[in-house]
């Protein structure tokens, strides 16, 4: 009972913290803020597929990119679209696409999963850059307007309002993290595992596998669909360098090494380490990459489990010198 | 009679090497069917084929009356057929429990319930905690399988294939790799869970068959050598020249 008054204290103070964030950080924190979130959040989308399910995609931008392109455009050409159906937009849009590349890579495994998608991934790049007259070509889309968060009669909140937006962000990539932990606590999550660790097994006791990996494919995609779509209203702009870029690919992936493949929080605590070192390192040199890549190098050299890897090692190692102190105590 | 499975003149091979040629094979319903032979004869192959790993290269195998050749793993199951494996295959980073609880939501058909947390489905975990307790895992419960003594990840292996309530099970070598008291176990265990279904088990030792079997098949070279009740087996002199004499010299 107290562990569980714990739960909610923390998670009530948690959200008390993201309440007055802006206030006391200022604007410009509190938009850092929001470009973490929304890359740890499209983080965890990834460690879906690559934590949850053994999946390694090489080409996992290409959801983000969809979700954010299919936002712009709409907010583009068509006048008066409101708020939530364009994110919802943003949403279906990448499910579709994962939909489409469903019946072949939910097939493979392993290198031909990650080549496939790294395939896919930079045709999408290379569409993005010449169907110049959806996508705008290198320019891409940009200064479309940003509606206001509103329910006819009730309300009407003004997104361009950094503030405002910095609320709804958090509520919608908060939204999806949950949705998202909780999936992986279903039976159909646990099934997730089960393909991870034995998918041969997974078979012989029923489950057709394929299908099972189709499930979770598109919704990682349509969750990265939404981040990408709330980095659209973010900026104001997206072009196929911030979208399908290779690196957005590999983004993820490597946050999600840092911070711990296999725990669900891993990517956020890894999205949260790049997203602080960019900051610092950003003040003094322009090679951020550069920083990024040794740290990479040499976590997966030292300590191969990640953030969350060292901590539960802390952790096991502090529970057993307690022990050990309980023990002369008596 | 009735047949639970039936292959009808199977053959398989590996690019042009015969494996199997020309096995009819019949299991009768709640029979134990054991299967024996010499390294390389074919046993694992056949278990293969009939399981739905490979499709053979012809001829056909019927489950329960129905024509099921070529179907995959998956449908085998759903229709009632349970598989363990020679080299032990479970989901050792899980939990004793999780593992055994795959079986449970299977043969609950849950499979992509995604509105639910899993932990919650009372009735998932009190099954998954009765069969712990039949199979004498529930002090390890909440060990990850792969920290388990080697017997003791074998009997969680042939009941992984047990939690989906087949009708038929098929077991590949259930206590290959064990020592005498082990088997002894294993063999028990088996003998309990199996009670009131069709088995069908790959076995080398001599002794575990002889106990367990009310039929048994010799397979040879990839065919079927002979056919019969134990004492039947025991006597045959082909089986003889080809298999038990070897092994009593």
């Amino acid at each position: 009972m107290t562990k569980r008054m714990a739960k909610w204290v923390s998670w009530g103070f948690l959200c008390l913290v993201l309440l007055v964030f802006p206030r006391v950080f200022g604007i410009y924190y509190s938009n850092v803020f929001v470009a973490f979130a929304i890359f740890a959040v499209y983080s965890l989308t990834l460690n879906m597929l690559l934590g949850y399910t053994g999946l390694l995609s090489f080409g996992h931008a290409m959801f983000f990119g969809t979700g954010a392109y299919t936002t712009a455009i709409a907010l583009d050409r068509i006048s008066g679209m409101p708020l939530l159906p364009v994110v919802l937009a943003g949403f279906v849009a990448s499910v579709v696409l994962a939909l489409i590349l469903c019946p072949i890579v939910v097939r493979v495994g392993g290198t031909a999963f990650a080549m496939l998608h790294l395939a896919f991934g930079q045709l999408m790049y290379v569409l993005a850059l010449k169907l110049r007259f959806l996508t705008g070509g290198e320019d891409g889309v940009g200064g479309f307007p940003i509606p206001a968060f509103s329910i006819p009669g009730i309300i009407s909140v003004d997104m361009t309002n950094p503030l405002n937006f910095f609320y709804f962000a958090i509520a919608v990539l908060g939204l999806s993290t949950w949705i998202l932990w909780f999936f992986t606590k279903t039976p159909i999550g646990s099934i997730m595992i089960g393909i991870r660790d034995n998918p041969q097994r997974v078979e012989y006791m029923g489950f057709r596998v394929t299908h099972t990996k189709a499930i979770i494919y598109c919704l990682a995609a349509g969750f990265a669909g939404i981040t990408g779509s709330i980095y659209a209203l973010f900026q104001n702009l997206i072009s196929a360098e911030d979208g399908y870029n290779i690196m957005v690919s590999f983004g993820p992936i490597m946050a999600t090494i840092v911070g711990g493949v296999g725990s669900f929080s891993g990517p956020i605590f890894g999205s949260a380490i790049f997203s602080i070192i960019e900051e610092l390192t950003s003040r003094y040199t322009e090679r951020v990459e550069l920083v990024m890549g040794l740290i990479l190098i040499g976590v997966i050299l030292y300590a191969p489990m990640g953030f969350m890897g060292v901590m539960g090692l802390l952790k096991q190692r502090w529970l057993a010198a307690r022990k050990v102190k309980l023990e002369g105590a008596k | 009679m009735n047949h639970i499975l039936e292959t009808k003149s199977l053959f398989h091979d590996f690019s042009g090497w015969e494996v199997l040629f020309d096995v009819n094979l019949e299991v009768r319903e709640g029979e134990r069917h054991a299967i024996i032979g010499p390294n390389g004869a074919g046993k694992t192959t056949l278990f293969n084929v009939i399981t739905g790993m490979y499709k053979p290269s012809q001829g056909a195998v019927y489950f329960k009356g129905k024509d099921v050749t070529g179907l995959g793993p998956y449908a085998l199951s759903r229709l009632g057929m349970g598989r363990s494996f020679q080299i032990t295959s479970t989901f050792e980073r899980q939990t004793v429990f999780q593992n055994i609880r795959m079986g449970v939501l299977s043969r609950k058909g849950i499979r992509f319930n995604m509105f639910r947390k899993v932990d919650g489905l009372e009735d998932v975990t009190r099954e998954t905690e009765e069969i712990l307790k039949r199979i004498n895992l529930d002090k390890e419960r909440d060990y990850p399988a792969s920290i388990l003594s080697y017997g003791k990840h074998r009997s969680l292996e042939v009941s992984m294939a047990m939690a989906t309530d087949p009708d038929l099970v098929m077991l590949d070598e259930p206590t290959a790799g064990m020592s005498k008291d082990e088997t002894k176990y294993a063999v028990e265990l088996i003998r309990r869970l199996t009670e009131g279904k069709t088995m069908v088990i790959i076995e080398h030792d001599m002794d575990v068959v002889f106990s367990i079997a009310d039929r048994i098949t010799v397979l040879h070279l990839g065919t079927i050598l002979a056919s019969g009740p134990p004492e039947e087996i025991r006597e045959d002199q082909r089986v003889k020249d080809a298999y038990l004499g070897e092994m009593e010299e």
